[in-house]
């Protein structure tokens, strides 16, 4: 009974993640603040001021079209903006009231709605055309950042959009195969120390065969977010070269096992080549990304998502799926592993 | 729970509202449960070799 209750744990685990990952909605977000080049006469001011257009993704502004509010914002010095109209619930024609001597060039856009809350889109807006005095200032509005009301959804981050459902997926795959080479290197270590006992050897073996496909999983899964993300299917970048070469070591451990004839000789050569194959994943996957500039979320000085953006409904997710996608693994490598002693048996039968 | 989940917040982004979503969930759940099953049945034809193996490994040699 209990050995049937952990898989079937792990197989609900995964149902619900899958369910829970594609289904609940992204949160708000800005995605773009342009000059649409048209001039407007405004109500507040006594001129024409250039017409700008914000684009917002999954905001809800037509819900409640007067109370949004839009701001710019640049160091301390904030300033308000004349919401023209609300076109739809993601688009709004706002008019640039900002007067011609300006403290800096670049500008923070936020915005204020009773949906959505406060959103911002950093260095939104950029003027080249206005003269620049560091000592400008005005009175500032008041401003008080909105919590928002909205349901269960996951955190909008620029770039990474929709794509962060794969966080449910290609993290937890590497997680697995992490565990999975670890079972393989505990195995190793055994059998090295007691050479007779053949089951270590075919523990590393089923360990290592079944991690390798998470790894390549794992890649998979990493490739399709850099394209959405960065723009190309692989990028010159530490953690995904070594990515790269952790899974061809560990390919290099089947191809050990498959050339040598001699039994010893091939569970202890294979025993030795995998503790070497763990320590590389552990230099190439977790030390030395750490060390050099990399894309990758939590290396490099780069922010991991734990830091600044992997919030409670993403825990909600990300937990059960790493311990899901470990108890999948886990049955997986049972299931080789017993595969394995069921051949052995039959070649040993007279 | 999913329904209670989309009407506190309704449908948005093209993700979910053009319906793909739901080709995805699907998709990967059908996975899921092959892999299931076949892990399930792997297990079964492995419990009745092994049972076989023993039962000739303790049968009385001729």
């Amino acid at each position: 009974m209990k050995n049937t209750l952990w898989k079937a744990l792990g197989i609900l685990l995964l149902a619900y993640v899958f369910a829970i990952t594609f289904l609940v909605p992204l949160g708000p977000g800005l995605l773009e603040f342009q000059n649409v080049d048209r001039v407007i006469s405004s109500a507040t001011e006594n001129r024409s001021v250039p017409e700008y257009q914000l684009i917002g993704y999954g905001t809800h502004w037509d819900e409640e079209p007067d109370a949004l509010q839009v701001f710019v914002k640049s160091k301390s010095q904030l300033a308000a903006l004349e919401v023209i109209r609300v076109d739809d619930a993601t688009h709004a024609t706002i008019g640039l009231t900002l007067p011609y001597s300006l403290p800096a060039k670049s500008w923070n856009v936020l915005i204020n709605h009773p949906v959505d809350g406060t959103l911002l889109l950093e260095n939104g807006l950029f003027l080249s055309d206005r003269f620049i005095d560091a000592q400008a200032t005005w009175p500032a509005p008041s401003f008080v950042e909105h919590p928002g009301n909205l349901g269960f959804h996951f955190p909008y981050q620029p770039r990474i959009i929709e794509t962060i459902r794969n966080l449910m997926l290609h993290v937890p795959l590497w997680f697995t195969m992490f565990l999975l080479m670890g079972i393989g290197f505990v195995s190793s270590i055994k059998l090295l120390s007691n050479p007779r006992n053949e089951l270590d050897d075919q523990r590393a073996e089923a360990s290592v065969q079944v991690g390798l496909w998470f790894g390549v999983l794992g890649l998979l899964t990493g490739s399709l977010w850099a394209r959405f993300t960065w723009g190309a299917w692989w990028v010159d970048d530490p953690q995904l070269n070594g990515a790269l070469v952790t899974v061809l070591v560990y390919s290099g451990y089947m191809v050990l096992r498959q050339a040598v004839e001699d039994e010893r000789l091939r569970s202890r050569l294979s025993a030795v080549y995998n503790l070497f194959a763990f320590v590389i994943l552990v230099i190439l996957l977790m030390v030395l990304p750490r060390f050099s500039e990399s894309l990758h979320p939590g290396k490099g000085g780069n922010p991991g998502f734990n830091t600044y953006d992997l919030n409670s409904a993403l825990r909600a997710v990300f937990y059960p799926a790493i311990v899901g996608w470990m108890l999948l693994g886990i049955w997986m490598y049972l299931v080789t592993l017993r595969m394995k002693r069921v051949n052995r048996q039959i070649e040993l039968l007279p | 729970m999913m329904f209670i989940l989309l009407q506190t917040n309704p449908l948005e982004g093209w993700f979910i509202g053009s319906g793909k979503a739901y080709v995805v969930v699907g998709v990967a759940c059908v996975i899921l449960i092959g892999m299931a099953w076949w892990l399930l049945r792997a297990e079964n034809r492995l419990s009745r070799m092994e049972k076989l193996l023993n039962s000739k490994k303790n049968a009385p040699s001729d």
